[in-house]
């Protein structure tokens, strides 16, 4: 169904081929899922898989790409190109076009050349088969993660295309949600769809992976069927990877006092009770993960440890303060929180300033010493003077954990800190949080990955419906 | 978070007419507004918006605006008065008591009224609009706009301005809190929220614009642009809009007739 052969890439303005002598071929029913580090090409691969590349983006391009037995050249447009090949990228959000569910797939229907009934009827199919029957009126910002990515995958479903292109679709989903596209795959495998996988958790989607294939740098390093690709160790490590291998902590880190401790907290959204009751004693040194379904309030939680969100009822005292008397300035010096997407806080010219900015804002001394060691901790001292946004995924996220370490403060909190990293990349982020441990910093992660949960973290703590459910590990 | 322009989804009167009947609707409301300049007849245009925002089960949504409202209105009165002196004097900014500058810049009942005047049209423009926006589905809306003629490109361009309103301001909130955790103090006041500019602005529009890269690429894949289209549960024009229509051809003429007689 696509044929890429010898396929090479370079974007406009740069040098590095993107894409290198890339040749893969996607027979039909057949699945294949593109693995590897953040910035090796995945989504250019997808981009080159679809034929946008070729009708949308200049550069140099070699070699051919045919889709359904016709370069993609000869296709007329990409509208034309849309005729075969359906493709979901990466950012739900901005694959919500309409302001209800239904809307977003009856309007990719409508485009079909089909008859009003057969539209209807297919819209009944596309609903059920993506559970999204309940969803029908609610708007896309209402939506889940996990939610928005079902329609996303619904509305390009509703072009009845057989060849599916999906760019990381679960990157920013729990186990739970994951679990649910998992399934929709499966049942569009098994109906005679061919899927072309960019995904960097195989375990969930194991079953339907017929090819699996590793991209570093622009070029395919490792190819074929996946027992045999998995074979090899680096590989291994890359995509299944074991996180038993970071040391717990055994030093004398933890120390008696609490860094943190949340007294009777309740919050309330409006209506939505996010947190009711939550008494907790984070003690100095600490490494914690919290763990729970989406919406079950960690976020919410940790935004009370400097003062983003204040108690409704109840208190929470960090370093001994109340964080009712402190500014959130104030408490900046106490509590540094790394949010989920880093791209959030990058506006600096280059990586080393965007690290002073914070250092400068609380006025830190000796300020240049400390920007290069967290440099050199994060590893990106050779990265210090290019543009933040050029970085990979990864380098932004240790960039996104830099920028906060250097404001010292003594406790780090980081939601969802390896979302969208391969094996490796989590790891480093895994060891630059180990090494600020050891230097006594309290750290606390959010985090869906149950690896890390359970084998990174001194002590777990799961939430739900704005609860503790079960505390364990602590000392 | 209060959604600014954005279709909420019942089952109500105004949801019920077709697009066609509400565009007519908001063009003969538009029209009385900007000519009409008695504070009296103003005032009842707007209890009648509301009047009908409040059938349509739409009265929260309406209500949601009158911040906006009221800071635009003080601004108003404020240009109009320094401004645009006219007939008694009702006061002064500067008691007449405060030596060498005491008694300047009066305020006049002229001045007062005209800013009135503004704030009430505006009033009616934004109810109106509000109305129609959270009332009519995007669909429908392109629906309509097709039929008038409009190229695809625009509606689409349309469209999305209106539905990525919300995405922006959620996304500006956790941009943000982000800045606010890396001891950012935006102070407080005028020059604070000049400062805080660079480090919220440049991350939304960076953002934005990868993301607008993304949503063009859908358009093209999903084949909006193509032209051809089947019509899915098309609405038609029912009695209820005839009925409207000819409640608005009523409520038009009435008005040309009191501009006329000089009584508006």
């Amino acid at each position: 169904m696509i044929e890429l052969n010898n396929v090479s890439y370079t974007y406009p303005r740069t040098v590095q081929p993107a894409l290198h002598r890339i040749t893969l071929s996607l027979e039909k029913g057949r699945c294949v899922m593109v693995t590897g580090p953040s910035g090796a090409g995945k989504s250019t691969l997808c981009l080159a898989a679809s034929g946008i590349l070729h009708h949308e983006y200049g550069g140099k391009k070699e070699g051919s790409v045919v889709i359904d037995g016709k370069n993609v050249t000869d296709y007329s447009s990409l509208s034309n190109l849309a005729q075969n090949v359906g493709v979901v990228f990466d950012d739900p959000e901005a694959q919500m076009i309409f302001t209800t569910v239904e809307e977003e797939i009856l309007s990719a229907l409508e485009h079909r050349g089909l008859s009003a009934a057969v539209i209807e009827e297919r819209l009944a199919g596309i609903m059920k088969i993506t559970y999204l029957e309940e969803l029908r009126d609610r708007s896309p910002h209402n939506l889940s993660g996990g939610q928005k990515q079902r329609v996303a995958l619904a509305a390009t479903l509703a072009l009845g295309n057989d060849i599916l292109i999906l760019d990381e679709p679960t990157s920013e989903l729990d186990e739970h949600a994951t679990k649910r596209i998992a399934d929709i795959l499966k049942e569009l495998k098994s109906q005679g769809k061919t899927i072309l996988l960019i995904e960097h958790k195989f375990s969930q989607f194991r079953e339907m992976v017929d090819t699996l294939i590793v991209l570093e740098n622009g070029r395919i390093t490792s190819g074929g069927l996946p027992d045999i690709v998995l074979k090899d160790d680096h590989v291994r490590g890359m995509v299944l990877p074991d996180f038993s291998v970071v040391k717990k902590n055994t030093g004398p880190a933890v120390r008696n006092d609490p860094a943190i401790s949340v007294e009777h907290l309740t919050h309330r959204y409006g209506d939505v009770q996010a947190l009711s009751g939550i008494s907790l004693t984070i003690r100095k040194g600490e490494f914690i993960a919290i763990a729970g379904e989406n919406g079950s309030g960690k976020t919410t939680l940790v935004k009370h440890f400097n003062r983003l969100l204040a108690p409704t009822s109840g208190d929470v005292i960090v370093n001994g303060k109340n964080t009712k008397q402190c500014s959130i300035a104030e408490l900046a010096c106490d509590v540094g929180l790394v949010f989920q997407n880093p791209d959030h806080m990058f506006f600096a010219d280059t990586v080393r300033e965007e690290i002073a900015y914070g250092v400068k804002n609380l006025n830190i001394e000796n300020g240049d010493a400390i920007i290069d060691a967290v440099l050199h901790d994060a590893g990106l001292t050779e990265s210090a003077d290019l543009y933040p946004r050029w970085l990979s995924r990864g380098e932004r996220q240790r960039l996104g954990i830099a920028c906060v370490v250097a404001m010292q403060p003594s406790v780090i909190v980081l939601d969802e800190p390896t979302t969208g990293l391969d094996g490796y990349e989590a790891l480093l982020v895994i060891d630059l949080l180990k090494k600020l441990q050891e230097k006594g910093h309290t750290i606390i992660i959010i985090t869906h990955n149950r690896d890390i949960a359970e084998h990174c973290a001194d002590r777990l703590i799961t939430m739900e419906n704005g609860k503790i459910i079960s505390d364990t590990g602590g000392m | 978070m209060a959604e600014i322009l954005q279709y909420v989804h019942k089952d109500a009167f105004l949801h019920r007419l077709h697009p066609y009947t509400k565009i007519a609707f908001i063009l003969v409301v538009s029209l009385i507004g900007i000519t009409a300049t008695n504070l009296v007849f103003l005032t009842l245009v707007v209890l009648a918006l509301l009047a009908v925002a409040a059938y349509s089960r739409l009265l929260a949504e309406s209500l949601q605006q009158l911040k906006l409202i009221l800071v635009m209105s003080i601004i108003f009165i404020l240009i109009t008065v320094i401004t645009m002196p006219n007939g008694d004097i009702l006061g002064y900014f500067i008691p007449q008591g405060v030596p060498v500058i005491g008694g300047l810049i009066p305020i006049t009942s002229g001045g007062l009224e005209i800013g009135l005047v503004l704030t009430l049209r505006f009033m009616i423009l934004i109810f109106a609009f509000q109305l129609f926006l959270v009332s009519t589905q995007p669909r429908d809306l392109v629906n309509a706009m097709e039929k008038a003629g409009l190229p695809i490109d625009y509606i689409l361009m349309f469209i999305i301005a209106l539905r990525f309103i919300p995405t922006l301001q959620i996304e500006g909130v956790r941009i943000h809190e982000a800045q606010l955790a890396r001891g950012f103090n935006p102070g407080t006041g005028f020059v604070g929220k000049i400062r805080s500019v660079a480090p919220i602005a440049i991350p939304l529009v960076s953002n934005a614009l990868l993301r607008s890269n993304v949503l063009g690429l859908t358009i093209d894949m999903r084949g909006y642009r193509t032209g051809k289209k089947t019509h899915v549960r098309e609405r038609v024009l029912v009695s209820r809009d005839y009925a409207v229509l000819g409640i608005l051809a009523i409520a038009g003429c009435g008005f040309v007739a009191l501009v006329l007689a000089q009584l508006v």
